[in-house]
C-alpha cells in the first residue's frame, strides 16, 4: 500500500486556508484610481435580480406575427444597444426562436434610487428608428448636426433587408443592403450626387451612428453593399442593426417582473449569516463525534465552501461571475450537506473497522474504499438532477440547454433563471464532494495517521483503552 | 418473516463501540403505512377544502406590491386600484419586518397580464390619489397565461424526466440486488416524499411557485441519495452473507448498520436548514421561510421513507416473488 508522506496534511490544509481567504476576500492592487482585480472575492459575486433588485422581462412580437430568425436577431440587437444607451452593461439577453421570445434580465443600477423600471421596459421594446443621412456631422453629444441632421435620405421603412456576406475575391466581409421600392428613387438621387463629391452617407439607429460608408458610385437599382475592414462579427452586427431598424413590429412585454433592491439584500445577508452559523455548528459537531477525522472534515468542508464561492465569483479577474440567486445559495448549502454526508459515511466506516480490531492504516483504507460506492452513487444521481435543472431552466444556447433541447423544445426558454443558478451550484457542490470529501480528505487523514502520537484507536472512534 | 436478533448477532459480529440498534423495521411497516397515509389524507382534505393556489408564474396574472407611509385602509386602496385600472383586484396589507415598511399586495385575476403602460398609469394614478403616503412600487410581476402554463408543464416534465433517469441508473448500479425492483421502490419512496412536500404547501396554504419546483428537485436528489446509501449496504451484505439471510433480515441488518450515518447526516443537514429557516423567520424574510420549511419537511420525509417505507416494502415484494416461485415449483 502506498504511504502518504507526513507533510501532505499540512500542504493540503495550508493550501485550503489560503484558497479560502482568497475566495472570500480576493486579491486586488490599487494604483491611484486604477484597481486591478487578480483574484475575485466574495464581494465580486454577481447577485441575481431576486437579491439586488432589477427587471426580468420577456418580449415578444404582437400576437399573430411570425418573426423570422433574422428579425429576432435584429430585435435582440436593438435591445442590446438600448441597454447600452441606458447605461446598463450588466445584462443577460436570450432569444428563443421557436416561440418568438426574447428574455432580458438586468439588475438595478448601482446607487440608483429613482430608477423607473417601467419606463426602461417601454423603451427597450420600442422599435428603433433607422435613418440614412447625408454626411457625418455630429455635435458634442454625438447626435447628428448640420446637414446630417437636416438631410435624411431614407429611413427604416425604406429598407427591405440587410445581410452579411463574404467576398472571396478580396477576402473581406461586407453587408449587402436591399431597399424597398419606396426608397429607391431618393437613394438613387442622393448617391448620384454624393458619388461625384466623394461624399459620405451615415447610418443611424436612434441617435447612434452605426456606420458611415463613403459613396463610390450611384446606386439606382436599390441594391448596394457596404464594404470596409469588417470582421465576420462586425458585418453580422451591422446587418443586424440595420435590420432592427427595419423591423415591421414593436416588441411587447409579455411577462415582466421588477423587484426593488431592498427586498432581496436583507434576505441575502440573513442567508449568509445563517450559513456561517450552520457551518460553525457542523464543524463543532464533526469534531465532537469523529475526533481526528473530524479535524480533516473541517478542512475538507472549508475547501468545499471556498471552491464553491470561487466557482460562483469566477475567481480569476478575467472570468465573469456567475449569477447567484436565492435558490442558488440553497444549492450551495445542499452541496455542502452532501459533502458532510460523504465525510460521515466514510468516518462511520472507519470507526466500524477500528472497533472491529483492524489496524489504523487498514481501517482508514478500508473505510474510504467501502464508503466510496455509496458516495459515488449518491452524488452521481444528484449530478443528474443538477444537469437536468440546468438544461431545462438555463439559457437556450448553453451546453446543457442544447443537450436537453429535444425534450423541452415544446416549452421554449423559461423565465426562471433562479432555478438555473440552483442547478449550477448543486453541480459544483457534487463535483467538489469527490475532490474534497473523498480525495483530499483521504490524503489528509492518511498523512496524519503517520504521526505516532495520532495512532490511538480512540482518535478514530474506537473505544478508549485503559 | 421475522428478524431473529440472535441469529444476526451470531452471524454478523458488531464490534464494541459501534451502534447497531437491531430494530425490526419490517415488523411495524403497517404502522408506517398508516402514518404516511394519514398525513397524505390530511393533505388531500386540505387541498379539497382550502384549494391549492398556483402562483401567477403558472397561471398568469399580475401581482404588484406597493409600499406606503401613514395609514390607508385596505378597502380604500382596493377601490382606488379598481377604479384606476378597471379590473377586479384583491388587496392584502402586510408589514415588511426587515425594513419596517407597510406594504399592499395587489392581486389581479389570472387573465389580466397588465402591460407596462397600464402599470405606469396605475402607479401615477395611485400616487396622485394618495399624495401624502409616499406610494412606491416595490415589485411587479406580470405573466401571460400561455407562458405560465408552459412553465408549469416544463417543470413537470423536468421532474418526471429526472425520476426516470434515476430509476434507470439505480437499476443498472444495483443489478445484483434486483435492479429494476430496487429502482422502482426507491422511486415510490421518492413519490411519497414529493407528496409530503406538496402536503406542506397545501396545509400551510402556500401558493405553488418556482420554489416548489426547486424543492421538489432538491428532495429528488436527497431522498434518492439516502436510499442509495442503504442499497449500497444491502449490496455489500448480500455479497458477504447472501444465502444465509432472508430478504427481511438482509434489509433490516443493512438499515441498522447504517443507522449511525443516517442520524449524523440528517442532524447536520436538517439542523443547518432549521437554522436558516429560524433566522429567516426571525428577520422576516418570508421568501426563505417558504423555501426552507417545506424543504425541511421533505428532508425529514426523505430519511423516514428510506428506512421505514422503501426497505420494508421492497422486502414484502421480494417475499411475494419468492412465494410465487415456490408455488410454481410445487405445481
Amino acid at each position: 500500500m502506498k504511504r502518504v508522506p507526513r507533510p501532505v496534511f499540512f500542504i493540503i490544509s495550508i493550501f485550503i486556508v489560503i484558497l479560502t481567504l482568497l475566495s472570500l476576500f480576493g486579491f486586488k492592487t490599487t494604483y491611484g484610481d486604477k484597481e486591478t482585480v487578480y483574484i475575485k472575492g466574495g464581494n465580486d459575486i454577481r447577485w441575481g435580480i431576486d437579491i439586488r433588485g432589477g427587471v426580468d422581462v420577456t418580449f415578444t412580437p404582437p400576437e399573430g406575427v411570425e418573426a423570422t430568425e433574422a428579425q429576432m436577431d435584429a430585435a435582440k440587437e436593438v435591445i442590446n444597444s438600448r441597454l447600452v444607451s441606458l447605461n446598463i452593461t450588466d445584462s443577460e439577453v436570450y432569444v428563443d426562436y421557436s416561440h418568438y421570445r426574447i428574455i432580458v434580465r438586468f439588475p438595478w443600477k448601482e446607487g440608483e434610487t429613482d430608477f423607473d423600471p417601467q419606463a426602461a421596459i417601454e423603451e427597450l421594446g420600442d422599435t428603433a428608428v433607422l435613418t440614412f443621412r447625408e454626411g457625418k456631422e455630429t455635435d458634442d453629444t454625438g447626435a447628428p448636426s448640420g446637414v446630417t441632421a437636416e438631410n435624411i435620405i431614407i429611413d427604416g421603412e425604406d429598407v427591405s433587408e440587410a445581410y452579411p456576406y463574404y467576398d472571396q475575391e478580396n477576402n473581406t466581409y461586407g453587408v449587402s443592403l436591399t431597399l424597398n421600392e419606396s426608397g429607391r428613387q431618393a437613394f438613387a438621387d442622393a448617391t448620384t450626387r454624393l458619388a461625384q463629391e466623394n461624399g459620405v452617407i451615415s447610418i443611424w439607429l436612434d441617435n447612434e451612428m452605426i456606420s458611415y460608408p463613403s459613396v463610390n458610385s450611384a446606386i439606382t437599382d436599390g441594391r448596394c453593399s457596404i464594404t470596409g475592414n469588417f470582421t465576420a462579427e462586425e458585418a453580422t452586427s451591422l446587418a443586424n442593426k440595420i435590420n432592427s431598424g427595419a423591423l415591421p413590429f414593436n416588441l411587447i412585454a409579455e411577462n415582466y417582473s421588477t423587484i426593488n433592491p431592498t427586498l432581496g439584500l436583507g434576505a441575502r445577508d440573513v442567508m449568509i449569516m445563517a450559513g456561517a452559523i450552520a457551518f460553525v455548528l457542523i464543524c463543532i459537531y464533526m469534531l465532537i463525534f469523529f475526533r481526528l477525522p473530524g479535524v480533516v472534515a473541517v478542512f475538507a468542508l472549508m475547501g468545499q465552501v471556498a471552491v464553491s464561492i470561487a466557482a460562483i465569483s469566477g475567481f480569476f479577474g478575467f472570468v465573469p461571475s456567475f449569477t447567484l440567486t436565492l435558490p442558488g445559495i440553497a444549492g450551495v448549502i445542499l452541496g455542502i450537506g452532501m459533502g458532510v454526508d460523504a465525510n460521515v459515511i466514510t468516518f462511520t466506516r472507519i470507526k466500524e473497522e477500528v472497533c472491529g480490531g483492524k489496524s489504523i492504516d487498514g481501517a482508514i483504507s478500508l473505510g474510504y474504499e467501502r464508503a466510496f460506492s455509496a458516495i459515488l452513487d449518491g452524488n452521481l444521481t444528484t449530478i443528474i438532477v443538477a444537469i437536468i435543472l440546468m438544461g431545462s431552466f438555463g439559457p437556450t444556447d448553453s451546453f446543457f440547454g442544447k443537450l436537453l433541447s429535444p425534450l423541452f423544445f415544446v416549452f421554449g426558454a423559461s423565465t426562471a433563471g433562479t432555478i438555473y443558478s440552483f442547478g449550477y451550484t448543486l453541480l459544483v457542490g457534487c463535483i467538489l464532494n469527490f475532490v474534497f470529501g473523498v480525495t483530499a480528505s483521504r490524503l489528509m487523514l492518511k498523512s496524519l495517521s503517520r504521526f505516532k502520537c495520532l495512532r490511538k484507536p480512540y482518535l478514530y472512534g474506537g473505544v478508549k483503552q485503559k | 418473516m421475522s428478524y431473529d436478533r440472535e441469529k444476526i448477532e451470531s452471524l454478523v459480529h458488531t464490534p464494541k463501540g459501534v451502534f447497531c440498534p437491531h430494530i425490526d423495521f419490517c415488523k411495524y411497516r403497517f404502522v408506517y403505512y398508516g402514518f404516511s397515509g394519514l398525513l397524505l389524507g390530511i393533505a388531500l382534505i386540505a387541498t379539497i377544502f382550502f384549494g391549492i393556489t398556483l402562483d401567477i408564474l403558472f397561471t398568469g396574472g399580475t401581482i404588484a406590491t406597493y409600499s406606503y407611509t401613514g395609514t390607508i385602509s385596505e378597502a380604500d386602496f382596493q377601490s382606488a386600484v379598481e377604479e384606476v385600472t378597471g379590473y377586479d383586484a384583491e388587496v392584502t396589507g402586510s408589514e415588511d419586518l426587515m425594513t419596517g415598511a407597510e406594504n399592499f399586495t395587489v392581486n389581479f385575476p389570472s387573465d389580466v397580464a397588465m402591460d407596462v403602460e397600464e402599470q405606469t398609469a396605475m402607479n401615477e394614478a395611485l400616487q396622485e390619489r394618495f399624495p401624502d403616503n409616499n406610494i412606491e412600487s416595490v415589485s411587479v410581476n406580470a405573466v401571460s397565461p400561455t407562458m405560465g402554463l408552459d412553465f408549469l408543464l416544463k417543470c413537470l416534465v423536468a421532474v418526471a424526466f429526472a425520476a426516470v433517469i434515476m430509476v434507470i441508473y439505480i437499476a443498472l448500479r444495483f443489478r445484483k440486488i434486483g435492479g429494476w425492483s430496487a429502482g422502482v421502490f426507491a422511486m415510490l419512496a421518492l413519490v411519497h416524499d414529493l407528496c409530503m412536500v406538496y402536503a406542506t404547501f397545501a396545509i400551510f396554504r402556500m401558493p405553488l411557485d418556482d420554489n416548489f419546483v426547486a424543492i421538489l428537485l432538491v428532495i429528488l436528489g436527497y431522498s434518492v441519495n439516502d436510499t442509495i446509501v442503504i442499497y449500497d449496504r444491502i449490496r455489500e451484505n448480500e455479497r458477504l452473507y447472501g444465502s444465509k439471510l432472508t430478504p427481511s433480515e438482509l434489509v433490516n441488518l443493512s438499515i441498522n448498520q447504517s443507522f449511525t450515518r443516517a442520524i449524523h447526516t440528517n442532524v447536520t443537514t436538517i439542523g443547518s436548514m432549521i437554522i436558516v429557516c429560524v433566522m429567516a423567520a426571525v428577520n422576516g424574510v418570508d421568501s426563505i421561510v417558504t423555501f426552507t420549511l417545506p424543504l425541511i419537511v421533505g428532508l425529514l420525509s426523505g430519511s423516514y421513507s428510506t428506512i421505514c417505507l422503501c426497505g420494508p416494502s421492497w422486502v414484502l415484494w421480494k417475499e411475494h416473488r419468492a412465494k410465487k416461485a415456490m408455488r410454481k415449483a410445487k405445481a
